[in-house]
């Protein structure tokens, strides 16, 4: 008897047992792909070897130049990656809860492009400064926030046509600023920013790894404290309002929070697309709409699905590799066709 | 205890409530009728601190609305409003669940009272079997009654309702007012309810509110208010008032100038 009531208290509603359960076997599944995207590649690593060197053994029977492959390139590649997943899954969380549309998404929304535009600003004007990618591509998620918001917003609310409207309008808008200041680029420079905005990961620093990490922390952190205040808003702010949220207040935390994610990860990587859309939504139909687990698990499903993706880009053409926004784009867009259809 | 003295709430230039007065008491149903932009609903938005008033006090057990923190008004007050379109998929157990954020105790998760109170309102509201369900799912009658047992779920001694039962069958509109009834009865609370329907506010409430134009037109017993003359006044129709053969409570019928 108790034991169907149990059972009944896990369906109608979430617990922590609950969400911790979740997270652990989230926990589990981004490790094994961790482990696979580390062997994986233009030249494939032996098994035990690697698995002995990542857990820091010193004599695993990996040549020097094996050595180097797993942990001066594919490594840190994966360790971007996956900041990159949390970064953009959870971002696309608090603006789809905020926004109250499950279209929303930072690349759709144009957001990600604002921090394009930022990070272009600093590497042309500030290049000698590193930090300064990361500060600026922030100020552009916030400012291209801002603008989408306060367009979308009509008398009745963000309605969901607006929305994605407002978007487009931000996205072209930056686009164009975009191609002017590649115009200010020497040529030699222009490919690898086309590359760039597409979503690569390949040129990563330690300095701005960890910086991705950091803002990554925070923002999830952020983003995790707000989610049950999330939980009200998605239904409508008057409601939340009502029932004791401090409407104003909470905007105005998961605007900047989300603005400081989708910025680390376009200062690191470029727009990568729709990983913001597909992983909470398919974490949504798998665990449910409550923000607490929304969150937590689009930041462990982000990552692995960015590795995934990554892994994909890098391996279908080696050893020649695409940019991995062009594969998450291919797997998003049609979702969001789907979406848009259902609706 | 919510008791509102000359307040006045302005849009802009356009004055929407004129120094009105209003006390809501325990076990006591107010009901507020008036025609569309007579600012009925303007009216409990200000008395629930959603909308600041240019003059005039509200005070919630007599200290003024503004000394108190958005989270200990939604414990004192709640608002049933017309359900808004859901957008993702949430369980009506979820849905009810919300009412408790008011309360909420450390790290944001729901106490095993939270989950308990819950599981009350649903039994008193019947929803029970639909918990599990979600909330697109479910009836127009159904889906208010949820909307109402959120609101019922934060255990406030009052209660502001706006336009509980638009859109809602006469069996439903009933059931729904039934239950504020029963909670204003068992529990001390006392409820505001912004109506339309001018039969139901007289079967249902204590006391009336007739609003025109921001204005209080008159207060009383619904057997004071509503007559045919304040009536007509105030909606600009003819009416016929007389007593219902069964309950004895007054009863409004419109007559219309082009029907013989």
């Amino acid at each position: 008897m108790t034991e169907t009531r149990d059972l009944s208290l896990t369906i109608e509603h979430l617990t922590l047992r609950k969400t911790l359960f979740v997270c652990g076997v989230l926990l589990l599944l981004l490790a094994c792909i961790l482990l696979g995207s580390a062997l994986v590649g233009s030249q494939s690593l032996p098994f035990t070897s690697s698995l002995c060197a990542l857990a820091g053994g010193s004599n695993c029977g990996l040549s020097s130049e094996q050595q180097a492959i797993l942990f001066d390139l594919r490594l840190p590649r994966i360790l971007l990656a996956g900041a990159v997943g949390i970064c953009l899954a959870t971002a696309g969380a608090g603006y789809q809860a905020l926004l109250r549309n499950p279209l929303a998404e930072p690349y759709l929304l144009g957001v990600s492009n604002g921090a394009a535009v930022g990070t272009m600003v600093a590497l042309v004007f500030f290049g000698q400064h590193e930090w300064s990618r990361p500060v600026m591509a922030f100020g552009g998620a916030l400012a291209a926030t801002f603008v989408v918001y306060r367009l979308a917003r009509g008398r009745a609310g963000a309605t969901p046509e607006r929305l994605i409207l407002a978007g487009v309008i931000v996205t072209t808008f930056l686009s164009s600023g975009i191609v002017f200041i590649t115009t200010l680029m020497d040529a030699t420079r222009i490919r690898s920013f086309t590359f760039w905005l597409l979503g690569d990961l390949s040129g990563t620093t330690t300095s701005l790894l960890l910086i991705t990490f950091i803002a990554a922390g925070i923002g999830v952190a952020v983003l995790a404290l707000n989610a049950r205040s999330l939980n009200l808003m998605m239904l409508g702010e008057r409601d939340a309002f009502d029932l004791g949220v401090e409407v104003g207040r909470v905007r105005i935390t998961v605007f900047v929070a989300a603005s400081l994610l989708v910025g680390a990860s376009v200062a690191s990587s470029g727009s990568v697309g729709y990983v913001g859309l597909v992983v909470p939504h398919l974490v949504r139909l798998a665990f449910g709409s409550d923000n607490r687990v929304v969150i937590a698990a689009s930041a462990l499903g982000g990552a692995a699905f960015v590795i995934l993706a990554d892994t994909v880009a890098r391996t279908i053409i080696a050893p020649r590799e695409l940019p991995v926004g062009a594969i998450t784009a291919l797997i998003g867009a049609p979702l969001f066709v789907y979406l848009l259809k259902r609706r | 205890m919510l008791e509102a003295h000359d307040i006045t709430v302005r849009y802009g230039a356009r004055l929407a409530v004129a120094s009105v007065s209003l006390k809501l008491e325990p076990r006591r149903i107010t009901a507020i009728i008036g025609p569309n932009g007579a600012g009925k609903s303007t009216m409990l938005r200000t008395l629930n601190g959603g909308l600041e008033p240019a003059s005039g006090k509200i005070l919630l057990d007599d200290h003024p609305l503004s000394s108190y923190s958005r989270r200990v008004i939604a414990q004192r007050i709640a608002v049933v409003a017309q359900e808004a379109d859901l957008r993702f998929p949430v369980t009506v157990f979820e849905f009810v669940l919300g009412g408790r954020y008011a309360w909420a105790a450390g790290w944001g998760w729901e106490t095993a009272r939270d989950v308990e109170t819950t599981r009350e309102v649903l039994r008193e509201t019947q929803l029970e079997e639909l918990s599990g369900r979600l909330m697109n799912e479910l009836s127009g009658g159904e889906r208010q009654r949820a909307v109402l047992a959120r609101a019922l779920a934060t255990e406030a001694g009052v209660l502001l309702l706006d336009e509980p039962t638009a859109n809602l069958d006469l069996a439903h509109q009933a059931a729904i007012l039934a239950l504020v009834r029963m909670r204003c009865d068992r529990h001390e609370t006392s409820a505001l309810v912004v109506t339309h329907d001018i039969n139901l506010a007289a079967e249902f409430s204590d006391h009336v509110l007739l609003m025109k134009d921001g204005k209080s037109i008159a207060f009383g017993r619904p057997d004071e208010v509503l007559t045919p003359e304040l009536l007509k006044a105030v909606f600009a129709v003819r009416v016929l008032v007389d007593a219902h053969p069964i309950t004895g409570v007054p009863r409004v019928t419109p007559v219309h100038e082009t029907v013989r």
